[in-house]
């Protein structure tokens, strides 16, 4: 099976390439890169005014699967990736059961395999059950599949378990993901502590409940010497934090997320839950350290926490709906929104190099012999409609607002998953 | 611009200042000479009061009453309603059933906002949450209009728990539309210093600011502000923010002090403050019945709104 990606701009920042050439793709890896290569019986993705990069790859979604396929399931999923030019993603532990066994994490592999859609890279739970006490199963985890250890959703409340977690793992490459809100801080809030908070008579999350957490992470990465990750950063100050451990040796990656580059936590006063995200929205003095972060290269990654919930759940009092949304389908085109400044190739660090490093995955190249992975994206303006989301979950703060980069195609594998805004499952895409 | 009253009351912000001092000059109308019992009549209002409420749910059922409202009244208890059936849900089958006015508390900030974006008809908000309570407010202002006929230049202390009080940012809402200037006391606990996001005056010293206002408004201090941590022992808070009696003697003569009520004697304010010829809390619920009947009034029928 040959496909021959034509016409478009190649920019791969590992190769060092920033040039029109077209990408063939055989039997699934990168098999020519060059100029006006001819099909030849390939089949060709039309590729004229796109940029043609490495796979994205999301490190951050939330597949729901198994325990709560009503929000999500690893197919629609997937399809919801694809959709939004990833050819990867990095699924977080917290389903139900958790994905702390590993046969959940092969049944999760097996059903993502079936999907025949993006490639799925489970995150293994650092704590069974994620209940924060005794140490998930990491080398059997890792065996099984795992690229990376995350208790997402709720972090390790006592110090000891997450210190004795690092240790144990500190032999294995696999990062540790650390979601970071103290919990006390954050009590019973549903947005961000702030002016607005307080003007709307709603519980607050400060910042600090997450600047302490990364703090400790931090402390403890350089305690044990493990690889960590800090996801979805949302304030100055755990930028700081970040900037202060590398310069301690400390070996910490981090992502930041479309709506916490986009949006900030002024979008309460109809007390709807649609924006409603942990961690929270935050002030401007935050979202604008968060877009100058990314730009001065503090951040590695860009990634979603693609959160899909029933719109039903959604619709509840907003002490009583849950958090996030989903992001896959939005995330180009919204990161292009918050840094129109951002150059081709730092996109693609970020999207692609980066999560692949952190992650230890294939990928992030398309140098010949490398994974016939490929994202093409243009810049052509289109406006949210959650309605026709590949996702379940049709919830989003971004619906309704014109973003100005989307999806063209995407190949995974070196079959067409997605194009002409259709996904095509690779079984499907071969016959 | 909107020419016709607003269809709902969730803050006192829904009044426009002229609409706010016409239900004023109504209740004071009511307060004079009770109207016909005609004005709402044949209207169900619907009592929906799903915290307890004594003085508020007495007040606005009797103010109902006073128009001529079919009156129903009913806590939700353990009903469908704000549980398993969504607000849109509990919206449509009381207007289908005939509701025409709901009043409405609700324990969570935002319930009578969300009530209003799904009812077809009016909502009246009688707290919630720690969000708003217009009708105390609007109260208070007519309180406070009462005893000094004017509102601009008038300078108000709120003393006490901001932060969870629904009645302070109702009055800071409409007392700032109606140019009163508004000073706030508390211990950064109860009172952020980033509350108001730098537009109200925040005081910590109590002493340093009861001499200077027409107005003291004395905030009810709760129990589980100290188990919950954000208060030390009651000693310690009554030492630098309770009204007593050494405290009304650096109260202005022609000052007063008001109360939202419930009140806790012995906690923000002690029993010589509640005999005091200044406390005015006995006029505020009494105020209280007549605001309720204008603003049931405006709601579904409308009024003259005052030039500013």
């Amino acid at each position: 099976m040959k496909t021959l990606v034509k016409g478009g701009r190649l920019v791969d920042p590992v190769a060092g390439i920033d040039a029109n050439l077209d990408v063939l793709v055989e039997n699934g890896f990168v098999g020519r890169i060059g100029e006006h290569i001819e099909p030849d019986g390939a089949r060709v993705v039309d590729a004229r005014g796109c940029i043609v990069a490495p796979g994205f790859i999301d490190m951050h979604v939330h597949l729901r699967e198994p325990g709560q396929t009503h929000k999500e399931t690893i197919a629609t999923g997937t399809a919801a990736a694809v959709a939004g030019g990833f050819t990867a993603v990095a699924c977080m532990p917290n389903t139900e059961p958790a994905l702390d066994s590993a046969a959940i994490v092969s049944e999760v592999m097996r059903r993502a395999d079936a999907a025949g859609l993006a490639r799925v890279y489970p995150v293994g739970a650092i704590t069974r059950g994620r209940a924060g006490t005794e140490l998930a199963p990491y080398h059997l985890l890792a065996q099984a599949g795992c690229v990376a250890f995350s208790d997402d959703g709720s972090t390790p409340r006592d110090a000891r378990v997450l210190r004795n977690a690092a240790r144990y793992a500190s032999d294995l490459g696999c990062a540790f993901i650390s979601h970071c809100e103290d919990p006390d801080l954050k009590g019973d809030a549903v947005m961000n502590e702030g002016a607005a908070s307080m003007r709307l008579g709603l519980a607050g999350s400060p910042g600090l409940a997450e600047d302490v957490v990364v703090a400790r992470d931090l402390l403890i990465a350089a305690d044990c010497e493990k690889v960590w990750h800090i996801a979805h950063v949302t304030t100055a100050t755990s930028l700081d934090l970040i900037r202060w451990a590398r310069t301690r040796g400390v070996r910490v990656s981090c992502e930041v997320t479309p709506h916490h580059l986009v949006f900030l936590d002024d979008r309460f006063d109809d007390y709807r839950a649609e924006s409603k995200v942990n961690p929270p929205l935050r002030g401007a003095h935050d979202r604008d350290a968060l877009r100058a972060a990314v730009l001065d290269g503090t951040v590695d990654a860009l990634a979603t926490d693609h959160a899909p919930h029933g719109l039903d759940e959604k619709a509840q009092l907003l002490s009583a709906a849950p958090v996030g949304f989903g992001g896959l389908e939005i995330a180009i085109g919204a990161y292009a929104f918050a840094l129109p400044q951002l150059a081709p190739a730092r996109f693609v660090e970020l999207l692609s190099v980066n999560p692949a490093r952190i992650l230890g995955v294939p990928g992030g190249t398309l140098g010949v012999g490398s994974p016939g992975d490929v994202s093409v994206f243009a810049d052509r303006p289109w406006t949210v409609d959650a309605r026709l989301f590949h996702s379940k979950g049709k919830n989003t703060p971004f619906d309704g607002l014109t973003l100005p980069r989307r999806a063209v195609a995407t190949v995974v594998d070196g079959a067409v998953v997605f194009e002409h805004g259709r996904v095509l499952p690779r079984q499907e895409a071969v016959a | 611009m909107r020419t016709v009253p607003p269809r709902s009351l969730l803050d006192v912000d829904d009044l426009r200042p002229g609409e706010l001092v016409g239900v004023l000059d109504r209740a004071v109308a009511f307060r004079d000479a009770l109207p016909a019992r005609d004005l709402l009549a044949g209207i169900p209002v619907l009592n929906l009061f799903f915290e307890a409420s004594t003085r508020t749910a007495t007040s606005f059922t009797l103010a109902e009453q006073r128009v001529g409202a079919d009156v129903i009244t009913f806590a939700p208890g353990a009903s469908s309603l704000g549980k398993g059936e969504t607000i849109a849900d509990t919206a449509l089958t009381l207007h289908g059933i005939g509701v025409r006015v709901i009043v409405v508390r609700h324990y969570e900030s935002g319930f009578a906002r969300r009530l209003a974006d799904a009812f077809e008809g009016h909502v009246v908000n009688a707290g919630d949450g720690t969000h708003a309570h217009p009708t105390q407010a609007l109260l208070d202002l007519m309180t406070l209009r009462q005893e000094f006929g004017r509102f601009d230049g008038l300078h108000v202390a709120i003393v006490g728990d901001i932060l969870h009080s629904r009645v302070a940012r109702s009055n800071i809402v409409g007392m700032r539309a109606l140019g009163i200037e508004v000073t706030l006391v508390g211990p950064p606990t109860l009172l952020p210093p980033d509350f108001g996001a730098g537009e109200l005056r925040i005081e910590r010293d109590l002493d340093a600011v009861l001499p200077h206002v027409d107005a003291v408004m004395m905030l009810r201090i709760q129990g589980e502000r100290i188990a919950s941590g954000l208060l030390p022992a009651l000693d310690d808070y009554t030492q630098r923010y309770q009204l007593n009696r050494s405290r009304l003697r650096a109260l202005r003569d022609a000052a007063v002090i008001l109360h939202p009520g419930p009140y806790n004697r012995g906690v923000e304010l002690t029993d010589d403050v509640l005999d005091d010829p200044r406390s005015r809390y006995v006029a505020q619920v009494h105020n209280g019945v007549f605001v309720r009947m204008a603003v049931l009034d405006l709601l579904v029928n409308g009024a003259p709104v005052v030039a500013v």
